[in-house]
Formats: C-alpha cells, sequence, structure tokens
C-alpha cells in the first residue's frame, strides 16, 4: 500500500488553527511522525481561500526541514500545484487533476515533460461538469483520461486513480459499495500498472465509530485491487487491517510484510 | 393511537415499507389530507431534525425518515389542494458555479423538503445569474439556498451572493448558505441572512426565515 499522509490538511480543524497561528512546531512534528510512520507521501493541503501559495510554500518548507519523505500537493486549484512543484527538493505527487474545467490539458503536458517524470499524479474520477454517479459513467471518465495519458506520453505506473470514494451513509439503496468495486476491478482488468487510490475515511462521514467502517471498507477495497490510499498512517489499527488484508489477498509471501510490520510497532501491542 | 399518531411515528422511524399502505388507510378512513402532511410527516420530520441536531440520531437514520416521508407524500399528492405539498412555499438551492459536490446538497434539500417546502433544485455549478432568475421567477419563494464544498469555491459562493443582492433579491428572500469550509464567520461576511452546519438545523432554519 502506498501511503499518502493526510494530516497536514487545513480542512482538519486542528490544523487549520495551526497554520492559522503559524504554528511551525505542529507542522514539523505532524510531519516528522507521519514520516516515521512509514508514509511514501506527505500531503500537504492548505484549504484557505485567501494567500494558498504563500501557506502552501509555508507549509512544504517545513516538511522538508524534518523528512526527505517526498510531498504530495494538494489543492483543487491545478495551477496552484504547478507553481508550488518547484518548491519541492524532489519529485512527489501532484494531487490532483480531473477532466473538471479541461485542466487535464494544462497538467498533463507539464506532467510530461522529462524533469517532470518522477512526478506520480493523482487524477479523480470527476466529468467535466458532473460527478459522475454511475459505475458505467466513471469508467468512461477513465477511459478519457487514460486516452489523454497515452496522448501526452505518461505512463500507467505514475498515475493514481480516486475513483471518488464517497461518504456510504448516504447511498442509494442495496448500492453499498459495489458502485465503487465495479470501477476499481475495470481499472485492474485494463491498467493493471495504474494505481488504485482514494481517501479511505471518505467512506465513514457521518457515522459512529468511523474507524470500524474505515477498517472494513480498506479490506473490501484491497480485495478489490486498491493499491494505494490517502490516510493516516498513525492509525495503528487501520495500518494492521491492510497488512492483513493484502496478506490475504497473496500480497505478502508468507506474511513477511505482516510479521516485520508487527516487530516495528507499527500495529499491535505497544512495546 | 390516532392513524396520524402512526404516520408519524412511521416517518420518525423511517419505516419506510409502512408508509404507503398506512396513508392510504388514513385517507380510506377519511382523514383529512392537509392534516396527514403537517400534523403527521412534517411535525414527525420536525422532531428528526431536532434529535439529529442533538446528536441522538445519525444521517441515515435522517435520511430514511426523509425518504419515508417522500413515499407517503407520493399517496397524499392527488388529495392535496393544488397538489400543494409545501405550506412554506418554494425553496430555491443550488451547489455554486465552479462547485460539482452535491451529497450535501441533497441532503439539505431533502431535510428542507420534509420540512414543507416545495423544492426547486437548481443542481451543481450554477451561475448566480441563474440564482437570480429563479427567485425573480418564482415570486412565492421566500428561502434560498446556496452551498460550496471547496475552499476554492468559497468565492464564488460570495459572489454568488453578491450578484443575488445587488439583483435586489433580498426584498424577497432570505439567503441561506453552507457547506464545509463555510463558516458563520465567512457567512456574516458575505452578507448571507443565515448560516447552518447541517441539514437538520437547516430545515429548522429555512421553516423560521419563511415566516
Amino acid at each position: 500500500m502506498i501511503i499518502i499522509a493526510e494530516k497536514l490538511n487545513g480542512s482538519i480543524p486542528s490544523c487549520a488553527k495551526a497554520i492559522a497561528a503559524r504554528d511551525e512546531a505542529y507542522i514539523k512534528d505532524m510531519a516528522k511522525k507521519q514520516a516515521d510512520a512509514g508514509a511514501d507521501y506527505i500531503d500537504v493541503h492548505a484549504a484557505v481561500n485567501d494567500g494558498e501559495y504563500e501557506v502552501l510554500k509555508w507549509m512544504i518548507d517545513l516538511v522538508q526541514s524534518v523528512t526527505d519523505c517526498p510531498i504530495a500537493i494538494d489543492s483543487p486549484d491545478v495551477d496552484m500545484i504547478l507553481k508550488a512543484m518547484p518548491l519541492c527538493n524532489r519529485p512527489g505527487m501532484f494531487n490532483s487533476v480531473s477532466l473538471e474545467g479541461g485542466k487535464i490539458d494544462v497538467a498533463f503536458p507539464i506532467l510530461a515533460k522529462p524533469e517532470n517524470k518522477k512526478w506520480a499524479i493523482m487524477v479523480l474520477l470527476n466529468g467535466e461538469t458532473t460527478i459522475p454517479k454511475t459505475a458505467g459513467e466513471r469508467i468512461v471518465v477513465f477511459d478519457t483520461i487514460m486516452a489523454k495519458a497515452k496522448q501526452y506520453g505518461i505512463d500507467d505506473s505514475r498515475i493514481h486513480i480516486d475513483p471518488l470514494i464517497e461518504m456510504l451513509c448516504t447511498t442509494d439503496d442495496g448500492e453499498g459499495i459495489s458502485m465503487v468495486l465495479e470501477v476499481i476491478a475495470h481499472i485492474k482488468k485494463t491498467h493493471p500498472k495504474v494505481h488504485i487510490s482514494g481517501a479511505i475515511s471518505n467512506i465513514s462521514f457521518n457515522l459512529p465509530v468511523r474507524k470500524l467502517v474505515n477498517q472494513a471498507f480498506a479490506a473490501l477495497a484491497i480485495s478489490a485491487g486498491m493499491t494505494s490510499a490517502v490516510m493516516d498512517p498513525l492509525s495503528h489499527d487501520l495500518r494492521g487491517v491492510i497488512y492483513a488484508a493484502e496478506a490475504m489477498c497473496g500480497l505478502d509471501d508468507f506474511c513477511a510484510e505482516y510479521t516485520s510490520a508487527y516487530r516495528e510497532g507499527i500495529f499491535g501491542a505497544k512495546k | 393511537m390516532s392513524k396520524i399518531q402512526e404516520i408519524a411515528q412511521v416517518v420518525e422511524g423511517g419505516k419506510v415499507k409502512l408508509i404507503e399502505g398506512l396513508v392510504q388507510e388514513a385517507l380510506d378512513a377519511g382523514e383529512d389530507a392537509n392534516a396527514i402532511l403537517n400534523d403527521g410527516m412534517v411535525a414527525a420530520m420536525g422532531i428528526v431534525g431536532a434529535k439529529f441536531q442533538a446528536n441522538e440520531i445519525f444521517v441515515p437514520e435522517m435520511l430514511v425518515a426523509a425518504k419515508t416521508m417522500k413515499k407517503g407524500v407520493e399517496i397524499l399528492r392527488p388529495h392535496l389542494a393544488g397538489n400543494s405539498v409545501g405550506k412554506n412555499g418554494k425553496y430555491i438551492i443550488g451547489t455554486v458555479a465552479g462547485d460539482l459536490h452535491d451529497i450535501g446538497k441533497n441532503l439539505v434539500a431533502l431535510m428542507i423538503e420534509s420540512a414543507g417546502f416545495e423544492i426547486l433544485d437548481l443542481g451543481v455549478d450554477v451561475p448566480a445569474e441563474k440564482f437570480v432568475e429563479a427567485i425573480k421567477a418564482n415570486p412565492d419563494c421566500k428561502v434560498v439556498g446556496a452551498s460550496a464544498l471547496l475552499t476554492t469555491t468559497m468565492d464564488s459562493l460570495k459572489n454568488t451572493v453578491k450578484v443575488m443582492i445587488d439583483a435586489g433579491c433580498k426584498s424577497q428572500v432570505k439567503i441561506m448558505v453552507g457547506g464545509a469550509p463555510i463558516t458563520q464567520e465567512f457567512a456574516d461576511e458575505i452578507g448571507a441572512d443565515a448560516y447552518t452546519q447541517d441539514a437538520g438545523s437547516a430545515a429548522v432554519k429555512a421553516v423560521e426565515l419563511a415566516q
């Protein structure tokens, strides 16, 4: 599982407070903790409606002062991410772009340039003017995105697809997560090198004991083909569920990853 | 227990499968359609909204109650004066330009509908001018709701409210705003009449503003 660590996000109230107060210690501490827990990317999302670049720069500089872990620059504004990329000391993740507003034709040509070839790219399955509601519609969006990736020369292995994980509690009768699983199955079948990602905790909005819902979803999504996730690497139980589910899916020979992660204290009893 | 009390209980408990039969029974027994709607269903949804605000129930429980009411209303509709279910008038709702998110907006629309409004849903990515047109075309609309889910579309919400105010809409409607990044402070700053943080309180506020 490729972990995109989610805690440095201005939509989280405690982080928003730290950003507003320009609390350097909070940002550094959270970056370090997540990197030490095994994050593959540290997501950095300002979530301010004014002065986003300045906040991103401040956060990225602080993260890079404590860890070499690559950064996922997270903004709904494609131009903002492009502007922030040169701030990163090493290639990270472009988070995110979609078909919305034709922005993919701005981002992909730049991301295809030789100097940017090591950047991973998170692509959401938003349509141009709507968030598709059915698996069929999202698959059409996915196919369009992959055609563009091919057109611009972006390798499948750089792409992480967020099939848009939405809250379970408002899904239609009898549907559950079947729609998302259908989309995942299509991606896996047609583009096995593309990473299937998404924000795990979206699934549990507005439900009690969210962590249980997150864990159940992670297991089911891994079984369907999820290989990347926006998540909290400090959540011990979720980490354990992920290692266990991967072993059950035949992705962990002799449970070697599971046992060594336990030994490292990533999950299980505190040593 | 009266049929109307029974209907209220079934709506509150979200018993989707029971509502249609029960409403039909009440009509057959000669109960007044408006009483079934207002004293039974709208009253029950008022309780549901209050319980949600008090953290006693969760979103899916609120959702299924509203869906139950919706099913009951379909049986009732032919018996209502002018087929009207909106004693509080129309409620115009939409997600602002540049924003495609509709799950929260739809939930708010459902709860407001169940509080006795007729919903005019403009959808997502709605230009400010379209809100104004809809308001002017519907003189019986007294409240409008605009939503933004992204920090990047907060400015679009600000603009939407400004365009409505500049077009003189405030002499006709009260403007409600909401969405994940929106706060009371922001709502005040952009000149909205109300901010609510969830669908339950939005319904309560809409009723208050429509009076």
